[in-house]
């Protein structure tokens, strides 16, 4: 019982619609990337250790479009900023991601690939490890730069949503303080007219009382509104967020049609039910999976250049270690492999992320992605939406 | 009789060996004693987890998590009991603090083996590795503990002869259970677990043993560590230190404890080596940033043409060996026009790096350059041993297995 | 008492009945032969009897004790031991480990005894080595203990496979489809060597086989299946003119 109300010690339920929102936007991009890392080991049963990395160049290269188009940190008066800098930037990080991931892929994927999948995914976590230390030699990362807000049009824009007004006897009180307030107020401002030499610090006794008159009623009327303000339940949405999460379903569907309904979706899902038979029945399977690279990695570049630009976090080669442990973790949770599940996983874990945050247990919000996958995988081991094989005997 | 005495000979040279050892390091800098003390305790990790990831087939990436729960385990009661306790010879209390590490860490590998029996492959890898995360992230968590700013383990107690003691038991426990028909379910289960158990062998509970083994080893090896450094944080643990131990084995060869030895010294001296380079100043030397660059693309071109020699051409052994002096003296010309070339750009030229950020970049380029040109591992499933010294050096009488079908 | 019985043994998969209500009998030193077109769930059965699955309904009965339910090992244990009709070996393994293995489960040192390389651990692996070479002999496979058995060509792999399901030492042995991509003489001395295994060892032998002269040649009793029910039972001469079989092998008479 004492453990109960200590896990529920830290919760408000009025911030929980906020939370989850927030929960919807981070998970949002952990699917973006979650889908770069469950297609490659759909076709080619890799774990693409390197993805969150390509993620990592993503967001440098929004950084560097960003100061060419004259976004500099530094820069006393930067141009306005227009939607079109943004597509700019988008498509150059999808562009570099893309070349990235197909170049790592024929350099260091496709040569192991005869061999056992271990090997490869020790190449992998080699790749990784070049691109962030050898990054780290080149990329300027300490102090960790950030993309100027000046390049966000819609920084500082937000729209708050009321969705369950505070009680009306909260209201009642900050309506009955408010006039009590305005006439101690208006009563001292008159004293001090009429006393122009007054020392507001040393009044004499009249004056002493009105001022203390005013001090109270104001006190109990900003209390009376705080507790109006806290007794809402309000939903902050940034412009910016709200762009990212249309522009992530957008990117989502774009995927989803390119899969689904062209010629090189569907030898990309061949493919990805049988390599060597897709191959027999004559998918060049080279290009297949270089087109799986390119839309992995595209996508990983769009999530990058949206959280580096939306949110503003500082840029290290290190950028794309901890969102590339998680998405990876969410495609595995909804069934690696698996398209839907992969953004399936990935809106759970950053649900899962910030209901840990909301319940006041922030420093556990990195532990809280393996423990779901964990008890998933006990109760489902193929993920959410993978199957498990059966193994014939 | 002989075999006692033999036994007895060689427990007895294994221990002088590691005192030898003690002093032959004793005098030498604390730097290096820490390297030696290192190898070790790699060559422990790596080994132990060459039992559950290569001998048995459980693709587990998460040793750390073991390392950690010997290191944190024993550093707390060391820190807290030590004083209140009969026991004050320090060494006699290491060596059972080796054995408490030892078992909570087995502990802590039965709790994670238990998933290996439902989940195979990749899933496996991955809840072994969500399992390491958690422990550091608990850990972190715990100021009682240290937190997150690490945890201080009073009385030290650095003994290189333990460490390697540690390390020669655990690659002589491995070999004594591949030497003996003991071994044998282990590496069945590896290969087929249907067939396995069609033949009797408790699959369960060989994959049970293979963590609680491993993870005991790991364990014992964190006690070491907690007491030979004298402070540990949970960042000493992190996933990159799984994945190293991981690149050990296989790199080494998945399976073979020569390899994974081999590859422990070689992956825990290099970066050690690499950071203590001096320049001609006696400062930690400094690269330009055009020469790190040019390197790697000379190591580019190597490894290119290497691979095209071996997988291309099938002639004549000394005009292959001829083919790959010839990739390798090109390898070394282009490295020249590369840096003509990066010199040119004034970002490259300008900088200069200091080696122990270079380190890293290395180590990765090892990584991927051993992987391209031979995926099975230095050693691949061999094991060292005299015959195989031997047949060395009598050519052409190496015993062949391959069948004439 | 017979050593094997089924007694209308059932299993679902969903609303697939793979085997339904099969019933037969075996007693010792039978060679018994498990027939039927394909998908008439002849393997099931053998999955049935060694614990793979476990039956929906029915009972399984080893030596008059009930064993449907036990785990594949333990049934190894008892004395049931088979071979895969897609072959199964330790591929990495040489061709006398995998052998070991087999003899593995009547070891007698315990595996701390193994980990200290104790002189019982080692006169133990001596005597399971030297066991896994007389299976070895009696499969005429003993020229190549040392090979990988993933480098062995296919008639050995199949023989190494009886020879490695024998070291478990049973006294059933299952063997799904051993002649199947041999030659008439490998499968002529595959027949005589499955004889001998019978005579010399007192082994009995429960075979699932495609080919109607080796089964005919070889077995004493023949079960049929088809569509995983029974619908013959008796000696060779019996199936092979019985009409049910014939119609069920080569469809009905037009």
């Amino acid at each position: 019982m004492t453990l109960a109300l200590h896990l529920v010690a830290g919760v408000d339920f009025n911030t929980l619609p906020q939370q989850l929102v927030n929960g919807l936007l981070l998970g949002a991009i952990y699917a973006l990337i979650a889908l770069g890392y469950t297609m490659v080991y759909g076709v080619l049963r890799l774990i693409n250790f390197a993805h969150g990395e390509v993620y990592m160049l993503g967001a440098y290269v929004a950084l560097f479009v960003s100061y060419f188009m004259g976004f500099r940190p530094d820069a006393t008066h930067p141009p306005q900023a227009t939607i079109l800098n943004l597509v700019i930037m988008l498509l150059a990080s999808m562009v570099v991601c893309s070349i990235v991931g197909v170049c790592i892929e024929r350099f260091a994927y496709r040569p192991m690939r005869s061999h056992s999948r271990i090997a490869s995914l020790i190449t992998a976590i080699g790749v990784s490890l070049l691109l962030q230390y050898g990054g780290a030699l080149f990329l300027p990362n300490s102090p960790p730069p950030s993309i100027s807000e000046s390049v966000n049009p819609f920084h500082g824009q937000s729209k708050e949503f009321t969705l369950k007004g505070p009680s009306q006897d909260l209201v009642m009180l900050v309506e009955k303080a408010k006039p009590a307030k305005d006439q101690a107020q208006a009563a001292y401002q008159g004293w001090l007219t009429s006393h122009p030499n007054a020392d507001i610090y040393n009044l004499p006794a009249d004056g002493q009382a009105l001022k203390e008159a005013q001090q109270s009623s104001t006190d109990i009327f900003n209390d009376a509104e705080h507790k109006v303000e806290a007794g809402g339940v309000h939903l902050i949405i940034q412009t910016g967020q709200a762009v990212m999460l249309v522009s992530t379903v957008v990117l989502m569907g774009i995927l989803t049609y390119m899969v689904l309904f062209t010629r090189a979706g569907r030898a990309m899902r061949a493919v990805s039910h049988d390599f060597d038979s897709a191959a027999l029945m004559g998918i060049n399977v080279n290009n297949i999976v270089t087109f799986t690279f390119v839309l992995g990695s595209s996508l990983a570049g769009a999530g990058a250049m949206m959280t580096a630009t939306f949110l503003g976090t500082p840029l290290t080669t290190f950028y794309g270690l901890a969102p590339g442990v998680k998405a990876f973790v969410a495609a595995v949770l909804g069934g690696i492999g698996n398209i839907p599940g992969a953004v399936l996983g990935g809106l759970l874990m950053g649900m899962a992320e910030n209901m840990v945050v909301w319940a006041g247990y922030s420093n556990y919000r990195d532990a809280v992605a393996f423990l779901v996958l964990i008890i998933v995988l006990l109760f489902k081991p193929g993920g959410l939406m993978g199957s498990s094989k059966v193994e014939k005997v | 009789m002989r075999f006692w005495s033999i036994r007895l000979a060689s427990v007895l040279i294994a221990l002088g060996a590691c005192v030898l050892l003690q002093a032959l390091v004793g005098h030498a800098s604390d730097y290096e004693q820490r390297i030696v003390v290192l190898v070790g305790l790699y060559i422990t990790l790596s080994v132990s987890l060459n039992l559950i990831n290569g001998i048995t087939g459980q693709f587990s990436i998460g040793h750390a998590a073991f390392y950690q729960v010997g290191a944190y385990l024993t550093g707390y009661l060391t820190l807290n009991y030590f004083s209140k306790q009969p026991i004050h010879n320090m060494l006699l209390w290491v060596i059972l603090m080796m054995f408490v590490g030892a078992i909570g860490a087995a502990v802590a590998g039965f709790i994670v083996g238990l998933p290996s029996l439902r989940l195979r492959g990749d899933y496996l890898a991955i809840v072994t590795l969500g399992f390491g995360e958690i422990i550091r992230i608990t850990v972190q968590n715990q100021p009682a503990i240290g937190g997150s700013y690490g945890m201080n383990v009073t009385p030290k107690y650095q003994s290189v002869a333990l460490v390697w003691l540690l390390a020669i038991i655990c690659i002589a426990v491995c070999r004594n259970l591949l030497k003996t028909a003991h071994g044998l379910p282990f590496l069945s289960v590896r290969e087929d677990e249907v067939a396995s158990q069609a033949m009797g062998v408790n699959v369960t509970r060989v994959k049970v043993t293979a963590f609680l083994i491993g993870s005991a080893f790991a364990g014992a090896a964190g006690a070491l560590l907690a007491h030979f450094e004298g402070f540990i944080t949970p960042t000493t643990f992190g996933m990159d230190v799984s994945f190293i131990i991981l690149t050990m084995v296989v790199l080494g060869g998945t399976g073979s404890i020569t390899g994974s030895i081999f590859a422990a010294a070689l992956l825990a001296y290099l970066p050690e080596y690499l950071r203590g380079l001096k320049g001609a100043d006696g400062q930690p030397l400094m690269i330009p940033g055009s020469n790190v660059v040019a390197w790697l693309v000379a190591v580019a071109v190597a490894v290119t043409l290497t691979r095209l020699v071996m997988n291309k051409y099938s002639g004549d052994k000394l005009k292959k060996l001829a083919l790959y002096l010839g990739a390798f003296a090109l390898a070394v010309v282009s490295r020249f026009i590369a840096a003509f070339f990066l010199r040119m750009i004034p970002v490259m030229a300008n900088k200069q790096i200091p080696i122990d950020q270079v380190r890293m970049v290395i180590f990765a380029v090892t990584l991927i350059v051993i992987m391209l040109l031979r995926p099975q591992g230095i050693f691949a499933h061999h094991e060292f041993s005299w015959s195989w010294v031997k047949g060395l050096f009598k050519r052409g009488e190496v015993p062949h297995s391959a069948v004439s079908a | 008492m017979s050593i094997l019985e089924l007694q209308a043994a059932t299993i679902k998969f969903g609303g697939l009945i793979a085997v339904n209500e099969v019933s037969f009998k075996l007693e010792k030193g039978d060679l018994f032969g498990l027939i039927g077109p394909n998908g008439a769930g002849k393997t099931t059965c053998f999955n049935l009897i060694t614990g793979v699955y476990k039956p929906t309904s029915g009972d399984i009965i080893f030596h008059g004790r009930q064993i449907q339910g036990t785990p594949p090992n333990r049934i190894a244990q008892l004395g049931i031991c088979r071979t895969f009709q897609n072959i199964r070996l330790f591929p990495a393994l040489s061709v006398l480990e995998n052998v070991v293995v087999g003899g593995f489960l009547r070891h007698r040192t315990t595996l701390a005894g193994a980990l200290l390389y104790l002189p019982s651990s080692l006169r133990e692996t001596r005597r399971l080595k030297d066991e896994a070479m007389d299976y070895l002999k009696i499969l005429d496979l003993d020229g190549v203990p040392n090979a990988r058995a993933a480098d062995l060509p296919y008639g050995m792999q199949r023989r190494l496979e009886i020879a490695r399901a024998m070291a478990t030492k049973p006294e059933l042995l299952l063997l799904d489809e051993p002649a199947a991509g041999m030659n008439p003489q490998e499968k002529q001395d595959l027949m005589e060597t499955v004889k001998r295994i019978r005579d010399d060892h007192g082994i009995t032998i429960l075979v699932i086989e495609h080919d109607m002269r080796f089964v005919m040649n070889l077995c004493e009793r023949i079960v049929v299946l088809d569509h995983g029910e029974e619908i013959a039972h008796g000696p060779p001469e019996a199936i092979r003119n019985d009409p049910k079989v014939i119609s069920a092998y080569l469809g009905e008479p037009v």
